[in-house]
């Protein structure tokens, strides 16, 4: 896998090299175009412009003589081979780091299992450093004279330009292309950088202090020189500044961020562990001034969240300051939502404490000390940017040092949160919601309901039954009921009454109804 | 070390002043006082109050100020240092109805005399006058204490927009007074803006003897 990274990384050098544009050319070969012109301009021989490979085509002086075709294919060749060989190498190295790898590995037990996947990853990237170092002396070496006018024309140092990325390169350019707009001023700027950076290449074996300590006083002396000499006004210093900071920090970054001579990283892992054993820390304990009940608010936390988790993803410190401030103002948003007044340092810091154990953002120390070491101290200082950051490292400081009484809870609560005996969310069943995601939240609002449905049916189908019952004995209570009155009272068949026939005889009283009429002749 | 506090002419000062006191004393108010010129306004357009900065005019002299509030919970106070690390001046708020807050004072400027010296300049405010009737901070007392200190005492409404322009303007005038100061001590036109890096102390305490006395905080 090493090999193919390698490759592509060669072939992506390659095709700059053959369009000619390596960024680093563009200022240096201005100067020395115009002389060689005028020397030609002296004695023109005509064999001296064709191509040295005979192919009859007019060859030229920066493809070392020959014409576009027959370099293509020269420097290919050249390639091609380098590349072989120095897959060769990486493959070498890679076995061997396997081997002191698994030494290593084996001599320190199985108690560090969790941490056997990093420490992988770490030893790959070194494999990778040691690769680019030593290709870099392979590259020398094999590149011979005749090529070293050529590279010594073209860069300044072959190895800034051996590691481009594409991303190194797009801030190359984008560097070139600011300063063009400085014309003179920015010439001598792009030497003074240029020639930063080939000294730290050679200081890389230094101290992280000793190479903060070459920047910054690189940053402080490239910035009076522009007043003093350039006359540059102060706003526009600032400007080229931070273009300054932008294109030597994504250079460097390989080198410096979180170095191994530091012990950064187990400061990385020492934080992590602490704010996943802090998971159960609330809002309440820290007395947090926001609401996560409205919608808007929590959106607010998300997005802060998101702010800070990117900052370890950025590579030029002001980008990285930039994220703190996102993450910030994002804060200062869910704040002013929730209680309606400017947020003020009383607010904000618990937030942010709140938030840096909610995002347990990557490689924090490391970054906090990148930033510390290679930013621009003049934004760092008393910039809005820079109170920030003062804020993130007390945040850090806060947690770090973190106890029973700065959350106000008692030691033996503190400790039993902390050994994982129990959890403040368990006892307070309502509290654990502004923690979950909106999925999870979802998923124990409905487990919730139904239970209580459950319930709720249980109890339905209880007193159902115990309708059923009712019925029943209600039904018998009532036959049994009947069954003794009818006992008490049995029917008995008396003989017909009197009176009860007379009703029932034809002519009641008959006899004391008028005469019915009778049909009379009147005389007509 | 002032922090990027010099300045050679035509540039301007940056000064950094951090806001010290007990929460509930009045800082935030105090500050969106000054720079929004509001008190407890629901027009307030800031979204926040920690973090302000001010452009002032000082005799010719170009001051940009910024204000750092700082978390006043018992809980933050160990974070102090990381706060007031480098800056010019500090405004230490206490609550005239609340004799605690008045303690708490002291313990910062005892804090911030050891730590920075006599290069910070110190400011004691006396906040909400407007209830003077509940003052339970005799105004000899404070006054005596600064005094001895080499801080300067201030009696302060933010509700009433009373002494806090003052309180601000001093404090500049001080700030570039003590700036002045150190950059001649440095050997005039070697010193530049921003020099002073943070992360590297130079902890060789020339200063606080060429500023002699109590410096330039007692000197108003």
């Amino acid at each position: 896998m090493l090999g193919t990274v390698n490759k592509m990384k060669h072939q992506m050098m390659l095709f700059f090299f053959q369009r000619g544009n390596l960024p680093s050319l563009l200022l240096a070969s201005r100067k020395k175009m115009s002389l060689k012109s005028e020397r030609r301009g002296i004695h023109v021989d005509q064999s001296e412009l064709l191509c040295k490979k005979g192919c009859g085509y007019y060859g030229n002086p920066a493809w070392q003589g020959f014409c576009s075709k027959c370099w293509r294919e020269e420097y290919h060749k050249a390639r091609q081979k380098q590349i072989q060989e120095d897959w060769e190498l990486a493959e070498r190295l890679q076995r061997e780091e396997e081997e002191a790898f698994a030494s290593s590995q084996s001599s320190q037990g199985a108690q560090s299992l969790t941490f056997s996947k990093f420490e992988e990853k770490k030893t790959n990237e070194k494999t990778r450093k040691v690769t680019t170092v030593k290709k870099f002396f392979t590259a020398s070496s094999r590149v011979g004279s005749k090529k070293a006018e050529i590279q010594e024309a073209k860069a300044p140092s072959p190895s800034i330009n051996r590691q481009t990325s594409i991303e190194t390169d797009r801030v190359s350019k984008e560097f070139i292309e600011f300063l063009k707009t400085f014309h003179k001023t920015g010439q001598e700027i792009y030497k003074q950088t240029k020639l930063f950076l080939e000294a730290m290449h050679y200081k890389r074996d230094l101290s992280i202090e000793e190479q903060s300590e070459c920047t910054q006083d690189f940053y402080q002396n490239v910035a009076e020189k522009m007043q003093t000499r350039g006359k540059v006004p102060p706003e526009r210093v600032e400007k080229i500044m931070d273009q300054i900071e932008k294109y030597i920090m994504t250079r460097l970054y390989k080198y410096v961020f979180c170095p191994e001579t530091t012990d950064d990283e187990k400061k990385d892992l020492a934080i992590q562990k602490r704010i996943r054993a802090l998971h159960w820390v609330t809002p309440q304990m820290l007395c947090v001034p926001v609401n996560e009940e409205i919608p808007e608010v929590s959106d607010m936390v998300v997005k802060a969240i998101t702010d800070i988790i990117e900052m370890d993803s950025k590579r030029v410190p002001r980008d990285k300051l930039a994220c703190i401030t996102k993450c910030s103002k994002h804060i200062f948003n869910a704040i002013k939502i929730t209680k309606n007044e400017p947020a003020s340092a009383d607010d904000f810091l618990p937030t942010l404490i709140y938030i840096v154990l909610k995002g347990n953002p990557p490689r924090l120390q490391s970054n906090i000390q990148y930033i510390t070491r290679f930013c621009n101290p003049s934004r760092l200082m008393t910039g809005e940017d820079g109170y920030y950051f003062t804020n993130l490292c007390c945040a850090v400081a806060f947690i770090e040092k973190l106890d029973a009484q700065s959350l106000n809870l008692s030691q033996e609560d503190f400790d039993r949160y902390m050994s994982g005996q129990t959890s403040p969310r368990k006892q307070e069943s309502e509290n654990w919601s502004p923690d979950a995601c909106l999925g999870v939240k979802q998923m124990y609002k409905n487990l919730d309901l139904l239970s209580q449905l459950n319930e709720r049916q249980e109890r339905i189908m209880n007193e159902a039954k115990k309708l059923e019952k009712d019925l029943i004995d209600w039904t018998d209570g009532i036959a049994k009921e009947v069954q003794d009155i009818v006992e008490k009272y049995p029917l008995e068949i008396k003989p017909p009454n009197q009176s009860l026939a007379a009703i029932d005889s034809e002519n009641v009283e008959n006899d004391k109804l008028p005469p019915p009429l009778q049909p009379q002749v009147y005389a007509g | 070390m002032a922090a990027g506090g010099g300045a050679a002419a035509g540039r301007a000062y940056s000064f950094k002043v951090v806001l010290l006191g007990e929460g509930c004393v009045g800082k935030t108010s105090l500050v969106l006082r000054y720079c929004e010129n509001k008190f407890n306004d629901k027009h307030i357009t800031t979204l926040q109050a920690s973090f302000l900065t001010k452009k002032l005019n000082i005799g010719g002299k170009r001051v940009n100020l910024a204000i750092w509030d700082t978390a006043g919970q018992e809980r933050f106070h160990a974070l102090g240092p990381i706060y007031y690390r480098d800056s010019n001046g500090a405004i230490l708020v206490y609550d005239i109805t609340d004799e605690d807050s008045f303690q708490k004072v002291k313990n910062w400027v005892k804090e911030l005399r050891k730590m920075l010296g006599n290069e910070i300049c110190l400011c004691i405010v006396g906040n909400k006058i407007d209830l003077e009737k509940e003052r339970h901070v005799s105004i000899q007392e404070a006054e005596s204490y600064a005094d001895s200190v080499g801080a300067k005492h201030y009696h302060t409404s933010a509700k009433q927009n009373k002494g806090i322009e003052e309180l601000f303007l001093d404090l500049c005038k001080r700030m570039i007074e003590t700036a002045q100061v150190d950059e001649r001590a440095k050997g005039n036109g070697s010193s530049q803006p921003g020099a002073a890096r943070r992360g590297v102390q130079i902890i060789d305490d020339e200063p606080p003897a060429q500023s002699g006395g109590g410096g330039c905080c007692s000197s108003g």
